[in-house]
């Protein structure tokens, strides 16, 4: 295996800075989209809440996979040719946008509405208390919760091989073929995930202390 | 041949039996496998502790296709041959036991210590706490993340495809490829997949609320 | 033949325990005996609860012994040494102890009934009727007959407590542990469940009562024990203890009380 290690690193670190690539940007992508979404849920028009149900029910509700090759193929059927990693990034932003906004709603909501009140009363302004008392204690309560999801981004990017982005997942795909050695691929291509695994669990860790101990400071 | 010919129907209805079977499949080896990585977790012995620690964050850190192909395809260069189902099976239902352990887990821990306490003073034995205090006391903990763990599973069968189970997500491809319509097969799997999962919800939230119920 | 003396219900001798590097029991030497209502006072820390605790052996002694009706609590001496029982054995040592917690301690999936009824038939092995039956007669004696059916989140605290009571009473303890009984409740509900106790010591029941209430370990209880420091500071007639404190910690320890009550 540390021999395979040594003839396929540079493959498997293409690899995986494609993972990082695709994840990363999606999960930059999926960010505002989803408090949009979250904000839409939260609206006082019928419609917006309507739209904002049905977008979350869909892509919470069906599998990743389906998604991707919906959204890789569907441009296909009216003649465009897009390419794998640009699908491959939208479908997972439109997916991440959706379980990120049920984040963001639920730490919105999580604030109780006397704290506001009783900034208004102290005679804060509307920005002052978003930017002061809402965005920090949101930011506290979402932070667990949005880096799990990290997490499962990353783990649901390893389905973009289907459609041949080169993360990974098809890189570990492409040594197991050319070396007949699938099961010392995979197992370099599983310490990787966990290796990534790894530091988001320790960057969580890092970031609740330091939202424990010093606050917003 | 159109997409709702009678044989496209038989075999989309073929092929949803097929994802429903292999989830409750995988469904059932997750939940039977995660209380014994659920009570090793809980251990005072770090023998169990430890090595059921590592299960579980290996479960949740891997994606499923990268164990499914470690076993489908690694498994026969260490004498472990298994064909695709059987395989997928096993994959989904081990990946779902490190989820289920781990909510097992919290599970048991929310049961203060003081019900177990009085329950032993009353003479109940370690196998009698465990069925009728235990379980019962962190079945109202368990039961919301487990429905959304079960659809989880049901969504995570899709990637079984990938290893040629003949399951929707395989099917829909299939079925692409004979009527040249890339996405409207695909479109049907997910109406499929989406109306399984909103049942599923359905039925878990419809659960609790008799749980609730029956304690008020 | 010379009348021996009785035998005690309870009894504790030279008992320490400690949590890590601080020690909450420091020689300990109690009789109790069939029929004594003992109270247990002193500030919080001083030890009364985890001396309670150790009598049922919930959280292991680490030396000295106690006594149960004749059989030493949680330990078995060996030629090698002490060794922890077996389940079988702590189960039989505990029996005739009945235990009463400071949060009650029922189990919220259960109903009231069968809160009190599933001891008797899993560790009594009583059918269904017969448990029933005697389930229903144990939530009469706490008067609450009536909320059989009712499952614990619907209950006030007081009248769980009085469940709770009547689950220990239930499998036919021979002397009862309270846990500091009141301490979670509300004001008004204290007197409902101090009635019961008060009942319960009036049918001559054996109880060791860890407890705030110095009106109840005053009137009901004929001793009472101050315990300060992990160690017992004085010990007798409550009615004694009360007027004419002999140590100047449990003088101070009525005075604080007093104050706090006026």
């Amino acid at each position: 295996m540390l021999a395979m290690l040594h003839q396929t690193y540079p493959v498997l670190l293409d690899g995986l800075m494609m993972t990082l690539l695709v994840s990363g940007i999606a999960l930059l992508i999926g960010c505002p989209l989803g408090l949009l979404i979250a904000r839409a849920a939260l609206s006082d028009s019928r419609a917006a809440r309507w739209t904002s149900g049905i977008y979350r029910s869909f892509w919470r509700g069906t599998p990743i996979l389906v998604q991707l090759i919906i959204v890789f193929y569907l441009p296909m059927s009216f003649g465009l040719k897009v390419a794998p990693v640009l699908a491959a990034i939208v479908a997972l932003a439109l997916n991440t946008a959706a379980f990120q906004s049920e984040i963001y709603r639920a730490g919105l909501s999580a604030i109780p509405a006397g704290q506001l009140e009783a900034a208004r009363l102290l005679g804060l302004t509307r920005a002052q208390i978003l930017v002061r008392i809402e965005a920090p204690q949101a930011i506290r309560l979402m932070l667990p919760a949005l880096i799990s999801e990290a997490l499962a981004l990353i783990k649901n990017s390893s389905l973009v091989s289907v459609i041949a982005v080169t993360e990974i997942t098809r890189r570990a795909q492409q040594i197991a073929s050319a070396t007949f050695h699938p099961l010392e691929a995979y197992t370099l291509a599983l310490v990787a995930y966990l290796a990534i695994a790894a530091v988001l669990a320790g960057a969580g860790l890092l970031v609740e202390r330091r939202l424990a101990h010093g606050g917003s400071r | 041949m159109t997409l709702l010919s009678p044989e496209f129907v038989a075999l989309f209805i073929r092929a949803f039996a097929i994802t429903l079977g292999v989830t409750a499949a995988g469904l059932a080896i997750a939940l039977l496998l995660g209380l014994p990585v659920a009570l090793a977790l809980r251990s005072r012995r770090t023998v169990l502790s430890v090595p059921a620690r590592l299960y579980v964050e290996l479960m949740r850190g891997a994606p499923l296709v990268i164990l499914l192909f470690l076993v489908y395809y690694g498994g026969p260069s260490v004498g472990l041959l298994l064909d695709a189902p059987t395989a997928g099976i096993a994959g989904l239902g081990l990946y779902g036991a490190g989820y289920f352990a781990e909510i097992y887990r919290a599970g048991l821990n929310a049961v203060p210590p003081g019900e177990i306490e009085a329950a032993r003073m009353l003479g109940l034995g370690r196998t009698q706490i465990f069925l009728h205090i235990q379980m019962p006391g962190a079945l109202r903990l368990i039961l919301p993340p487990g429905t959304g763990q079960a659809i989880n599973l049901l969504k995570e069968s899709a990637v079984l495809s990938i290893i040629t189970v003949p399951e929707l997500t395989k099917t829909a491809g299939e079925i692409a490829n004979l009527t040249f319509s890339a996405v409207t097969p695909y479109l049907v799997a997910a109406l499929l997949y989406w109306a399984a999962v909103e049942t599923l919800a359905r039925t878990g939230r419809a659960a609790e609320r008799r749980l609730g119920a029956a304690q008020k | 033949m010379t009348e021996t003396a009785p035998l005690p219900a309870l009894s504790i001798r030279g008992l320490k325990k400690s949590f890590g590097p601080r020690t909450v029991l420091n020689g300990i030497d109690l009789d109790i005996f069939e029929g004594d209502v003992v109270c247990i006072i002193g500030p919080s820390g001083s030890g009364k609860s985890t001396l309670l605790r150790a009598m049922a052996f919930l959280d292991p002694y680490d030396a000295g012994d106690i006594t149960v009706f004749g059989r030493l609590m949680g330990w078995r001496d060996t030629p090698m040494g002490r060794e922890l029982q077996g389940e079988q054995e702590l189960a039989e040592a505990r029996a005739p102890l009945g235990m009463v917690f400071q949060h009650f301690h029922l189990w919220p999936h259960l109903s009231a009934l069968a809160n009190v009824t599933l001891a008797l038939k899993l560790a009594r092995g009583m059918g269904r009727k017969e448990a029933d039956a005697l389930g229903m007669e144990m939530l009469g004696r706490v008067g609450l007959a009536s909320h059989a059916r009712n499952f614990p989140d619907q209950l006030s605290g007081g009248q769980k407590q009085r469940v709770a009571i009547a689950r220990a009473l239930a499998v036919k303890p021979r002397a009862m542990l309270f846990d500091e009984p009141t301490s979670a409740l509300d004001p008004q509900l204290v007197g409902e469940v101090l009635s019961v106790m008060k009942t319960l010591a009036a049918e001559g029941m054996t109880m060791v009562i860890v407890t705030h209430e110095m009106g109840f370990a005053a009137h009901a209880a004929n001793r009472t024990v101050f315990m300060d420091g992990g160690v017992i500071v004085e010990e007798g007639d409550p009615k004694q203890l009360f007027r004419a404190p002999k140590s100047a910690r449990l003088a101070e320890f009525l005075e604080t009380w007093r104050e706090r009550a006026i």
